[in-house]
């Protein structure tokens, strides 16, 4: 057996290029990414390495991309040298007990009717 | 424990964007009754008092003529009709159409919010929906926006937050609740956030940028799946804008955020599937959950159930609904929610609200209680939301289908 033996659906095509405007204005979610990236670029980049980007000034896709790309490489850049380690999590239970515990959650899931 | 599971090497979760159940699936239910979607006859009232019934006329862009309120606020107004808060209110999902009337320029275009998709015009969905698991009941964390409700998919909680604003985790909420991914790293396991490339980024890099490891691009995902090196966690985000690619490409959104073309999202759900299913030894260890992060201000007709607090309260000032504390006691509106695997059975639908002897009632905190359950045998360091959230696992049997009853969308692959 292989994918070659699976049933086959076809996705619908339409038309891309038709369907590809980055001059877009922006949603108010696209709109929180830019203010968070902006505050966050101020919490993490030096003064020196910021973008001095007005995102007031971003009103479309292209260029709310264009900002949240340049953002989001430094903050990678910046994120390494701020990396901590995080507290370490014990395993709450021994693989046996683990498995015991997933039949009885298994059971008790199937009793619970509401969580009212 | 069920074969499916003692296979289960991988979770991959695909969070997509504000579309509701009935709007995407509500359709299916004409030809699979177990399905709790639209029977033709849910109405709301539009600001001129008419009735305005739903309608399988949705298009895939250019019918919502501005992005549809899915503010606390907002949908409060969706769930109770416009009543205002007062204790022992009751929901009736009346407030849609009033809504997103408040928004536009006439009363007709308010209409469009009751639309929904025929089953033929998404069929990666559709498709996916009724050839393994479908969740009749899986709701939004709140009813609110995107950052708090996907924050509920990475830490089970947005501590206290219900709206838009940036909120930075302290390293002290950090310690107590910490994300998915610390959580799996600090237990030995591997964990990652794909996001779609760079121009798009992700909502979540403010809080998680202090460990690089954890991210990678979503031609990173394809890579990992063709390799065989996936995480043992995966959480998949979309592309949230068109913009060109650095080769010129034009790339298109497929987050399915309105006004995105719905069906560059279709397809793309389609590509994260091949991806797993092409490969076959990922195939066989992994489950993929395609699940939305709200409604988006889009017609549902299940009311919203109460839940278990998370321990935070959002006081009247951040609900923007007089009167309102909101104690994180109830959920948001639903959401399509779709499990994938070898080991789920065919048509399976999970029993929600509408049947109340076995419904089950499953929200974003089920992804994180799934996972540390899965992979850390449990977690003492989550909400008591998350603690008592459902999860999924125990969906995936013992009979591995074969590839002949398997789907594969061979168009997908190419896009």
């Amino acid at each position: 057996m292989a994918i070659k033996d699976a049933p086959t659906v076809d996705t619908i095509d339409f038309d891309e290029k038709a369907a590809y405007n980055p001059d877009r204005p922006i949603s108010s979610l696209i709109r929180t990414q830019l203010l968070h990236l902006h505050l966050a670029e101020h919490i993490a980049v030096p003064e020196k390495e910021r973008t001095n980007t007005n995102i007031n000034m971003l009103h479309t896709e292209r260029q709310a991309s264009e900002y949240i790309q340049k953002v989001t490489a430094l903050l990678h850049k910046y994120g390494k040298k701020t990396a901590k380690k995080s507290k370490p999590i014990k395993k709450k239970a021994s693989a046996k007990k683990t498995a015991k515990s997933k039949k009885k959650t298994k059971s008790a899931q199937k009793k619970r009717t509401s969580r009212r | 424990m069920s074969q499916g599971l003692d296979n289960l090497k991988h979770i991959v979760v695909l969070m997509m964007e504000n579309r509701s159940f009935d709007h995407m699936l509500g359709g299916l239910k004409k030809k699979y009754p177990k399905i709790n979607g639209l029977t033709g006859n849910e109405s709301n009232p539009d600001s001129a008092g008419s009735k305005v019934q739903v309608s399988a006329t949705a298009d895939y862009r250019g019918q919502l003529s501005h992005d549809p309120d899915h503010h606390f606020p907002g949908v409060d107004l969706q769930i109770y009709g416009g009543a205002p808060y007062a204790p022992g209110r009751v929901a009736n999902m009346q407030g849609f159409v009033q809504s997103y009337g408040t928004q536009g320029p006439n009363v007709q275009d308010s209409h469009a919010i009751m639309n929904y998709f025929s089953p033929e015009k998404i069929p990666v969905l559709t498709t996916l929906a009724t050839e393994y698991a479908l969740f009749n009941g899986w709701f939004a964390s709140i009813p609110g926006p995107t950052i708090c409700n996907r924050a509920f998919a990475h830490y089970g909680t947005s501590f206290g937050n219900v709206d838009m604003n940036m909120f930075l985790v302290s390293d002290a909420d950090r310690a107590k609740i910490p994300t998915i991914y610390e959580r799996l790293a600090a237990g030995g396991h591997s964990a990652k956030l794909y996001y779609y490339d760079q121009p798009s980024s992700t909502m979540e890099i403010v809080n998680l940028i202090k460990d690089q490891s954890f991210f990678g691009v979503f031609s990173d995902f394809v890579a990992d799946c063709k390799s065989g090196n996936l995480p043992e966690y995966s959480f998949v985000e979309p592309n949230y804008s068109d913009h060109p690619a650095p080769d010129g490409t034009q790339l298109l959104a497929t987050d399915q955020h309105p006004d995105h073309h719905v069906l560059a999202g279709d397809n793309f759900i389609g590509k994260v599937y091949d991806c797993i299913r092409i490969n076959p030894d990922l195939w066989k260890s992994t489950v993929l959950l395609i699940v939305y992060d709200e409604h988006g201000g889009l017609y549902d007709h299940v009311v919203p159930p109460d839940c278990t607090p998370d321990g935070f309260q959002a006081p009247e000032a951040s609900t923007g609904v007089p009167g309102l504390t909101f104690k994180f006691d109830r959920l948001g509106i639903r959401v399509p929610a779709v499990l994938v695997s070898p080991y789920v059975p065919r048509g399976m639908v999970i029993p929600g609200p509408e049947d109340s002897q076995n419904q089950r009632i499953f929200e974003h905190s089920s992804i994180p209680a799934t996972v540390s359950r899965h992979f850390l045998g449990g977690n003492d360091m989550g909400t008591p939301r998350e603690q008592k959230a459902q999860t999924f696992l125990d969906l995936m049997g013992d009979n591995f289908r074969p590839d002949s009853d398997c789907v594969f969308f061979p168009k997908a692959m190419k896009g």
